[in-house]
C-alpha cells in the first residue's frame, strides 16, 4: 500500500468533521458533536467505495494513474455520505419537517398504509433499476463475459484504459458533437414547424396528425428505409441528386458525412414527438397577450420573443432534457442500421453504440460496464447543470 | 370496512406477485425446443420441417424459436445456461465454435449418437455429410455439431458489363480482377463501381485461406489454443495493399457498413447494377440469380478470387451448425437427435439448397439434384459446393478456432475500413489490429481456459 486505508480515513473524518461542525455551529447546535457525527460520517465514506474494492488503487505496484482515481473514488464516497448526512442534521436541527410543507390533505392515518402502496413500485425499481445498477458497479471492476468459467478482479483498470485510449476520446468528442447537434436541430426545426401547424388552417389537423407520423414509426423500420435511401451506391437519395445536380455524396461513407446522415435520420425520428409538444405549449399562449402585443404595435417577431418563447420555456426546459437523453441513449438502433459497425473511420460510433457494442456483441461484459458508468455519469452532469442553470428561468406562466 | 376492503386487495396484491404461475397441465408430448438466428423465410423453412417432424413422429413436439442474429444468440443462451432454462438445441455461427466448445453446455453429436446407424427408425450415415464440413465441426477428434446451413464465399458477376469489356468468363484471380475492372470501367455505358464485397471479418478469412496463411497461431487453434493472431503476415499485408489499390483506382466499391449487417448494401449495389462483380456468401446464390433474371442480365457464379502470385490452396466454410445441449433428459435427448437426423436428411438438404443457397450438406442430396437434372438448369448452384471439394484441407482451410472470435472480426473490419478510406500503411494497420486482438485472445483465455 502506498497511502494506508488508515490515513484515508482520517482524511475523510477530518473533512467530515469541518463540515458536520459548519453546519452544526450555523444550526444552532453544539459544533463538538457536529464534529463527532462528521468524522465518523467521513471515516465511513472514504471506505465506501475502497472497502469493495480492496483498497487496489493504492497498491504499491499500481501507476499514479490508479491513485487519481483512487482519490476520486475516496472523496466521492466522502460526498456521498457526509452531504445527505449534513442535509438531515441541518433539517433536525432546525426542527424542520424532512418531507415538503403543505402535505397536510389526504395524508393516510398511519404511515404504514403507504408501504404496500409503495411496494410494487418500490419492487420494480429495487429489481429492474437498484439492482442492476449495483451490478453494472461490480461488473466494470472485472474481466467478465457472459457464460465463461471465471471472472478476474482488475480493479479500475476497465476505466484508466479509457483514458489513455485516444480512440475513446474521440468517441466522446463525436457523442457530445452529434448528440447536441441533434437536440438543437430538431427542437429548432420543430418549433418552426409547430409554429406553421397552428397557423389556422384548412385541414390543420390532418397536417398535425402527419408531421406527428414519424414518431410512431419503429426505428428499425425507419432505420432500413434511410438505408436504402441513402446507400451510395443503388440509393433512391444519390440517384436523384446526381440526376439533378450532379454530384453524389457518401452519405454513410465518407467519415465527414455519415455523422450528419445519422443526425438528419434522428432528428427526423425525434422531431414529432418535439413538435407535438410545440402545438400544445402553442395553444397554451393566453390570446389576449399577443392580441395585446399586437395593438402596442409588436412586430411578429417581437410578440414571438417576448410573448410566445417565455411561455414556452417550460416546454423547452422539458423538450431540452428529453432530447437529450434520446440522443445520448435511443440513438443506438438509427446508427446501426444505418452505417453497421459504427461508421466509416467509426465517425457514427457515440458512447452508446460502443456500450453495446462491447457488451452485446463482443460480450466484454466489464468493459461495457465501465464505459456505461462514464456515459451515465456524463448525463447526469450535464443535466444537474441544465436544472441548475437553464431551469432557473423557466417561466412558469402568469 | 373501507380500510378492510383496502388492505384485502393489497393483500391479494402482493400473494399474487409471490405466487408462481400455475403450473400448466402435464404433457404427454416430449417438448424440444430448437433456438434458431434467423427471423425471415429460413425460420419459416425450419418451422414447416418441425411440422411435418412433429406429424411424423407424435411422442414428440418440436418448437423452433426464432432470434435476431448469430451474435446476440450466443448472449441469450449464456443467459439461459445461468437460469437454467437451456433448450435442447440451438444454433451457432462458425466464429462462436470456441465459444461453444469452452462453455461446457453441448454434448457432441457423436457421443449422444454412440455407434448407432438408426435412431427412431431413420438411419443415421455420418459419411454422407460433405467432407469440410465435416473437417471443420470435428473437434478433439470427434464429431461435435450438426451441421445445417452451411456456405462458403464466392463471386457473382453481371456478365452483361463483362462481355461488353471484351471478357467472356467471371476473372479468377486478384490480378484478373484489376484488369477486367479497368476494362469494365473504360465502358461508355461504365458501371458506378467494378466490384464488391460486404465488408464482414468472413472475407478477409476467406482470403487468407485462399492463400494457405493461418488466421491464429497454433495451426489455427485446431493442434492446441490459439494464444495470438497469426493474420499481421506477408498474405494479410498482400490482401490489404490489394483492396487498398482497388478502392484508389475507383474499382472497389465500398458501402462504408462493417460486420454482420453489411450484407444489404452489396445486395442493393449489385440488384441495381451499379457494380459488375459482388464477392458474396453462396448463402444467397438463389437471390443473386434471380436479380439477375429481373433485372434483365446475366448473373454468373464462379470461385472466390484469389492471388494469382501465389495460387488457390482452398476456401472456407461459414454457417451455422445445430449444438446438442448436454445434460438432457434422455427422452427430450433422443426426440433432439431424432430430429437433428430428419432435419437433415437427403430430401430436406436438398429442398433447403434449392431455397436459399446454402451448400447440400449431404452427397446424397446433391446426387439426387444431379440425377434430377438441377444443376444443368441452375448452374450457380454447384459452384459453392464444388469450391469446397477441390479445396485442399489444411490448416489454413479447416478455418480458425480462436476465442472471442466476433470481436476480433470487429477489429479486422475496422483496419480494412482504415486501409481503404486513409493513407494509412496496411502493414502498420494489420500490426496494430493484431495487437488489439491478441488482448481480446488473452483475455477471453484467462477467463475461459480450463
Amino acid at each position: 500500500m502506498v497511502v494506508s486505508p488508515v490515513v484515508l480515513m482520517i482524511m475523510g473524518a477530518v473533512v467530515g468533521a469541518a463540515a458536520l461542525a459548519f453546519v452544526f455551529r450555523r444550526a444552532g447546535g453544539r459544533p463538538l458533536i457536529g464534529l463527532g457525527i462528521g468524522a465518523i460520517a467521513g471515516a465511513f465514506g472514504s471506505a465506501l467505495f475502497m472497502v469493495p474494492l480492496d483498497y487496489c488503487t493504492f497498491e504499491a505496484e499500481r501507476q499514479s494513474l490508479d491513485r487519481v482515481f483512487g482519490m476520486i473514488f475516496v472523496l466521492a464516497g466522502i460526498a456521498l455520505v457526509v452531504t445527505p448526512v449534513s442535509w438531515l442534521s441541518g433539517k433536525l436541527l432546525r426542527r424542520e419537517s424532512l418531507m415538503a410543507d403543505d402535505q397536510t390533505q389526504g395524508t393516510f392515518r398511519h404511515w404504514w398504509i403507504a408501504l404496500p402502496l409503495l411496494a410494487p413500485t418500490l419492487t420494480i425499481l429495487v429489481l429492474f433499476l437498484y439492482y442492476p445498477s449495483l451490478e453494472t458497479l461490480r461488473l466494470s471492476t472485472m474481466l467478465s463475459r457472459l457464460g465463461a468459467r471465471r471472472e478476474v478482479f482488475v480493479c479500475v483498470d476497465n476505466f484508466t484504459r479509457l483514458v489513455n485510449d485516444p480512440a475513446y476520446v474521440d468517441t466522446f468528442v463525436r457523442t457530445m458533437f452529434i448528440s447536441f447537434s441533434i437536440v438543437v436541430l430538431s427542437m429548432s426545426l420543430s418549433l418552426l414547424i409547430a409554429s406553421m401547424a397552428y397557423l389556422p388552417l384548412r385541414g390543420a389537423s390532418i397536417y398535425r396528425i402527419l408531421l406527428v407520423w414519424p414518431y410512431a414509426m419503429s426505428p428499425a423500420v425507419a432505420g432500413i428505409i434511410f438505408l436504402l435511401m441513402f446507400n451510395p451506391s443503388g440509393g433512391l437519395v444519390n440517384h436523384l441528386f446526381g440526376k439533378w445536380f450532379g454530384i453524389k455524396l457518401g452519405w454513410l461513407n465518407d467519415p465527414a458525412v455519415a455523422p450528419w446522415t445519422i443526425i438528419l435520420a434522428s432528428v427526423w425520428k425525434s422531431m414529432g414527438f418535439n413538435i407535438l409538444f410545440y402545438i400544445a405549449g402553442l395553444q397554451n399562449v393566453p390570446k389576449d397577450l399577443i392580441e395585446a402585443g399586437a395593438i402596442d404595435g409588436a412586430g411578429l417577431l417581437r410578440r414571438f420573443w417576448h410573448i410566445v418563447w417565455p411561455m414556452l420555456s417550460p416546454i423547452t426546459f422539458f423538450l431540452i432534457v428529453t432530447n437529450l437523453t434520446y440522443a445520448f441513449f435511443e440513438t443506438y438502433a438509427t446508427i446501426d442500421y444505418l452505417t453497421p459497425g459504427g461508421g466509416p473511420l467509426q465517425s457514427t460510433t457515440t458512447m452508446m453504440y460502443r456500450v453495446i457494442q462491447l457488451g452485446v456483441q463482443n460480450n466484454d461484459m466489464g468493459k461495457a460496464a465501465a464505459q456505461s458508468i462514464v456515459l451515465f455519469l456524463t448525463v447526469i452532469g450535464m443535466t444537474i447543470v441544465l436544472f441548475r442553470t437553464g431551469g432557473r428561468q423557466v417561466n412558469y406562466g402568469v | 370496512m373501507k380500510k378492510l376492503v383496502f388492505l384485502s386487495i393489497a393483500l391479494v396484491m402482493v400473494i399474487a406477485l409471490a405466487l408462481p404461475a400455475s403450473p400448466i397441465s402435464a404433457q404427454e408430448k416430449t417438448k424440444i425446443d430448437v433456438w434458431i438466428a434467423f427471423q425471415d423465410y429460413r425460420w419459416d423453412w425450419a418451422k414447416a420441417v418441425a411440422a411435418e417432424f412433429n406429424e411424423m413422429f407424435p411422442q414428440y413436439e418440436v418448437v423452433v424459436t426464432g432470434g435476431y442474429s448469430y451474435e446476440t444468440m450466443f448472449a441469450q443462451v449464456a443467459v439461459a445456461a445461468e437460469q437454467g432454462q437451456l433448450p435442447a438445441v440451438v444454433q451457432y455461427f462458425e466464429a462462436a465454435t470456441q465459444d461453444a466448445r469452452d462453455s461446457g453446455l453441448f454434448k457432441p453429436i457423436a457421443d449422444a449418437l454412440g455407434d448407432r446407424t438408426e435412431i427412431n427408425g431413420l438411419t443415421v450415415d455420418m459419411e454422407d455429410y460433405v467432407a469440410p464440413v465435416i473437417a471443420y465441426y470435428t473437434l478433439d477428434g470427434k464429431f461435435t455439431s450438426m451441421p445445417w446451413n452451411t456456405s462458403s464465399a464466392i463471386t457473382f458477376t453481371n456478365m452483361n458489363y463483362l462481355r461488353a469489356a471484351g471478357w467472356d468468363k467471371p476473372p479468377a484471380t486478384w490480378q484478373e480482377i484489376d484488369a477486367a475492372c479497368e476494362a469494365v470501367m473504360a465502358l461508355d455505358k461504365a458501371p458506378e463501381y467494378c466490384w464488391t464485397f460486404p465488408n464482414h471479418g468472413w472475407f478477409f478469412e476467406q482470403w487468407m485461406a485462399v492463400q494457405n496463411a493461418l488466421y491464429v497461431n497454433n495451426g489455427n487453434g485446431r493442434e492446441e489454443r490459439a494464444t495470438e493472431v497469426a493474420f499481421n503476415s506477408d498474405a494479410g499485408v498482400a490482401l490489404l495493399e490489394w483492396l487498398d489499390d482497388q478502392y484508389n483506382k475507383g474499382y472497389l466499391y465500398y458501402s462504408g457498413a462493417q460486420g454482420g449487417d453489411s450484407w444489404s448494401t452489396v445486395d442493393q449495389a449489385y440488384s441495381t447494377q451499379q457494380i459488375a462483380i459482388a464477392v458474396y456468401s453462396s448463402s444467397d446464390t438463389t437471390l443473386y440469380t434471380e436479380m439477375g433474371e429481373e433485372g434483365g442480365f446475366e448473373s454468373v457464379a464462379s470461385f472466390y478470387p484469389y492471388n494469382g502470385e501465389v495460387g488457390w490452396t482452398g476456401n472456407l466454410i461459414g454457417g451455422a451448425t445445430l449444438w446438442l445441449v448436454d445434460g438432457l433428459d434422455p427422452a427430450v435427448e433422443e426426440g433432439a437427435l431424432t430430429f437433428l437426423v430428419y432435419f437433415t436428411n437427403t430430401e430436406n438438404a436438398a429442398d433447403w439448397h434449392k431455397v436459399t443457397g446454402y451448400i447440400p450438406i449431404r452427397m446424397s442430396a446433391y446426387q439426387m439434384l444431379t440425377e434430377e437434372g438441377y444443376y444443368e438448369a441452375n448452374p450457380n448452384q454447384t459452384v459453392a459446393l464444388e469450391q469446397l471439394a477441390q479445396s485442399t484441407i489444411t490448416p489454413a482451410t479447416s478455418g480458425a478456432l480462436v476465442g472471442g472470435f466476433p470481436s476480433i472480426r470487429n477489429v479486422v473490419t475496422a483496419a480494412i475500413d482504415r486501409v481503404l478510406l486513409t493513407d494509412a500503411d496496411p502493414a502498420e494497420v494489420l500490426a496494430q489490429a493484431a495487437a488489439e486482438s491478441n488482448v481480446i485472445i488473452e483475455e477471453y483465455n484467462l477467463l475461459n481456459a480450463p
